[in-house]
């Protein structure tokens, strides 16, 4: 859309690359601007790496060298990550929407961005982005922690070795696709303790109902869930009966992808 | 100027907002009242394209709000001042605002500044009364200098200090060329603020008119009379095809005749008149007769004593 100044009088339309920043920038003063968004992240890092480093030390304490070693060294270095900094970073999406249904703001936002899709894009852009580079820091920080541990023992593996730099960035993302996936659920159910309940169900509570599946259910159906997916995307040896690294990476994108289709099409049908 | 068309929207087999048109037009203030659950507020969230219409239209500046561009540059409303996220500084809500619509920081500081929260600006909203939520709420919608303005019931639950203030504030920008919508069940304060009324019940059109002529047209118009000779002089009046109520007190109640006209009718028959007064019905008095039939929740039993008021 080019600026054409109209004869009204009224302001030249700004480009759509101009409202796109409004809509950013809106979600990104409004996500700054909450003191318990830092203290959530904070809560997720402080949790995420001490729980990290608490593994690594049990594991670098155990004598017997297991099979496949190089796979659970890496896979050592996010299992705090992933059970614990998920948790508070999907709290925090799932709020970006229920806070706002819960204390009315959401009329104000829709009044400031009528179109609602570019309401959900600009969350999801502002809150993912936000959860990525936690994600990401967080991946690095606890790798690195995890192979200083174990490296004194020979266990450890190296950021030069083939296929580790993609699978920690892999694992930074998990944390984006959680926060997105729960963004979407937020969005939908509205109200805050159904829709952290539906987004941890999504993550974890599918998991882990497959995990007391019989056995060839478990896998087959376990397979297309978050944290399988998540597994194989960061172990270095891929486990035989699950999907792919890459298959599973696209399970990963799939999840928050169709959370987010599903919000946008409620809110922009739904009244507000 | 805002023009609704036909506006319909039903809730299941509630029909809220009914065939609703008007147009509210710039420089001076508008009223629009209703008793309470007439539909004022979803109109108004119709018009701002929160509710869709189940069929008609809302336009503001000749489009439907959903189409604006930075629509804060063009319609400011505060439906709701106490929606507002509580951990958030004055300032930083009224910044998110002010970015998403491209609007520049420095007009930030001036609404504060005229919504007198200049002092207040980085404290929380929590801890914040709720005539400061009202001050904020309509420094919000002021933040784009939006030609049309909406508040729904601007001035519930505001002490003294406050109501005068949103009533200044009203018309002042009306007085600026302004298109201001203020919705309010209260008929007194209307009579205050508004030029022009529009009054809904059960979500249909009751009055669109200016407030003055609401009073003028109302049928309940009439002269008081006391007469020592009272029941002659009745005899008299209807004679003349005026018609005549006693009250409890002994006056009389004449309708269909002026006071000169009563006056002179008394002065030729040599009746002498101690009380003579025409009776305008109180704008209160116009509210109620029209919004009578569609009240909403209507009280089980009326106020004795309220038709012989005014």
């Amino acid at each position: 859309m080019t600026a054409v100044a109209s004869r009204t009088g009224q302001p030249a339309v700004p480009s759509l690359a101009a409202r796109a920043r409004d809509v950013l920038a809106f979600e990104w003063v409004k996500l700054r601007s909450a003191r318990s968004n830092y203290v959530t992240l904070l809560i997720a890092a402080v949790v995420t790496i001490a729980v990290t480093a608490l593994v690594a030390h049990t594991f670098a304490s155990t004598r017997a060298s297991l099979p496949g070693g190089a796979n659970t060294a890496l896979a050592t270095s996010f299992l705090g990550y992933a059970e614990y900094g998920v948790i508070p970073v999907s709290v925090l999406a799932v709020l970006q929407f229920t806070s706002e249904y819960t204390t009315g703001l959401i009329r104000t936002t829709f009044c400031a961005v009528p179109r609602r899709w570019a309401v959900l894009a600009g969350k999801a852009a502002v809150t993912g982005g936000a959860a990525l580079v936690a994600g990401e820091v967080l991946a690095f920080i606890c790798f690195f922690l995890t192979q200083a541990m174990l490296s004194g023992r020979h266990r450890g593996v190296s950021l030069a070795q083939p296929g580790v730099p993609g699978a920690v960035l892999a694992a930074g993302f998990v944390l984006c696709a959680c926060a997105l996936t729960a963004l979407g659920l937020g969005a939908i159910i509205r109200r805050t303790p159904g829709a952290i309940t539906a987004a941890l169900a999504a993550i974890y509570g599918l998991a882990a109902l497959c995990l007391v599946l019989p056995a060839p259910w478990k896998y087959d159906v376990g397979r297309f869930t978050m944290p399988f997916a998540a597994f194989q995307v960061v172990a270095m040896h891929p486990q035989p009966g699950l999907l792919s690294p890459a298959l599973s990476m696209l399970v990963l994108v799939a999840w928050p992808a169709a959370a987010l289709l599903a919000a946008g099409l409620v809110i922009s049908s739904r009244d507000a | 100027m805002i023009e609704l068309n036909a506006l319909t929207k039903r809730f299941g087999p509630v029909t809220a907002v009914d065939e609703l048109s008007f147009t509210v037009r710039p420089g001076r203030v508008t009223g629009f009242l209703g008793p309470n659950g007439a539909g004022k507020t979803t109109t108004m969230r119709l018009i701002l394209g929160l509710d869709v219409p189940t069929s008609g239209t809302a336009l503001v500046g000749g489009r439907r709000y959903r189409q604006l561009i930075r629509p804060l540059r063009q319609v400011g409303s505060l439906l709701d001042a106490t929606a507002v996220h509580g951990a958030r500084t004055a300032y930083d809500h009224l910044l998110s605002v002010a970015v998403s619509n491209g609007i520049r920081r420095g007009r930030v500081r001036e609404v504060l500044e005229l919504a007198g929260l200049e002092s207040v600006a980085a404290k929380r909203i929590g801890g914040f009364s709720l005539g400061m939520k009202h001050r904020l709420g309509i420094a919000a919608a002021l933040l784009g200098e939006p030609p049309v303005l909406m508040f729904d019931e601007p001035v519930n639950g505001l002490d003294a200090d406050g109501v005068r203030w949103v009533r200044q504030l009203l018309r002042q920008l009306a007085a600026d060329g302004h298109t201001v919508l203020v919705s309010s069940h209260l008929m007194t304060e209307m009579a205050l603020t508004a030029d022009h009324l529009i009054v809904i019940g059960r979500g249909k059109l009751l009055a669109d008119a200016p407030t003055q002529s609401l009073t003028r047209s109302s049928a309940r118009a009439d002269v008081l009379v006391r007469s020592p000779r009272a029941s002659e002089l009745a005899g008299l009046l209807t004679g003349r095809g005026a018609g005549v109520t006693p009250e409890h007190d002994g006056g009389l109640a004449v309708t269909g005749m002026d006071a000169p006209a009563i006056a002179d009718l008394a002065a030729a028959h040599g009746i002498a008149v101690h009380e003579l007064v025409p009776r305008r019905p109180s704008l209160e008095q116009a509210y109620l007769d029209l919004t009578a039939e569609s009240t909403e929740y209507r009280a089980a039993t009326t106020v004795a004593g309220a038709e012989a008021g005014s």
